[in-house]
């Protein structure tokens, strides 16, 4: 299948379209439904398999937004979401400022009331909820990001 | 301008703080700003309802463990109940269900 192209402005006004068609492709791959089709403010984010790509997306693009274009736009966000019957694979091109990944800090190995983070969870969400997750800094920087679909063994022609 | 996907009530038992829809980097500045008036009125506890929330990013973490935190040190109890889907899935991935005892 060819991919599906869409391309917004670096900001986060375009982030809930970016996440929504992020969010209707990975139904393509679970085939998984929503709860009422004409509520167009739902998100029906519930399967496993579109919670990891929505939750991951969302900080990629968070990311973007604040360390590319530094909250400032000035630069667009192109997406290529290639849904399959067996993963989504969604690259994310940028053409900000490279991102330091190596530089991202670990979240802590004991978690408790004093440990407990208030930031750079991102990337740790993103990587975690994904299969692959790669970044080449550019110009362009070019994010990819693969989940592929666990289907139950035993499952005749259904879906998981 | 959208309403705030949070409301606060508060009674003499508690303080209920409800979030819906999707909590993140656009919201979660509106919901710190909320964060400081309630932890202003030093409640002894407060109730976060996450039931209607639908998303959360880490934006949206890092405000509700700012709640948690500013109360706790403040010798406060922060109850964060009807996490679920994806929320649900987002605390378990950073631990964090057990610290929030969700």
């Amino acid at each position: 299948m060819a991919p599906i192209r869409l391309t917004v402005p670096g900001t986060l006004r375009y982030r809930a379209i970016a996440v929504r068609a992020i969010a209707e492709a990975a139904r393509l791959v679970s085939g998984s439904t929503v709860r009422d089709p004409n509520d167009a403010q739902a998100h029906d984010v519930r399967d496993p398999f579109d919670t990891a790509v929505v939750s991951a997306f969302a900080e990629i693009f968070n990311n973007i937004v604040i360390h590319a274009y530094q909250r400032r736009g000035g630069g667009m966000i192109e997406l290529a979401i290639t849904p399959t019957d067996r993963e989504l694979v969604i690259e994310v091109k940028d053409h900000g400022r490279p991102f330091d990944i190596a530089g991202v800090a670990p979240l802590p190995g004991e978690l408790d009331e004093d440990t407990l983070p208030e930031g750079g969870m991102g990337i740790h969400i993103a990587k975690t909820m994904l299969d692959e997750m790669t970044y080449e800094p550019g110009p362009p920087n070019l994010w990819r990001l693969r989940k592929r679909l666990v289907v139950a063994a035993a499952s005749a022609g259904g879906r998981s | 301008m959208p309403s705030p996907p949070f409301d606060v009530q508060r009674s003499d038992r508690a303080t209920t703080l409800t979030v819906r829809g999707s909590l993140d980097i656009n919201s979660a500045p509106q919901l710190a700003e909320e964060i400081d008036r309630i932890v202003a009125h030093r409640p002894p506890r407060v109730v976060c309802d996450l039931s209607s929330l639908e998303l959360i990013d880490s934006s949206g973490v890092a405000a509700l463990v700012k709640l948690y935190k500013a109360v706790r040190n403040l010798g406060g109890a922060v109850e964060i109940t009807g996490a679920k889907d994806q929320p649900l899935a987002i605390f378990k991935l950073l631990r964090m269900d057990k610290v929030f005892n969700i």
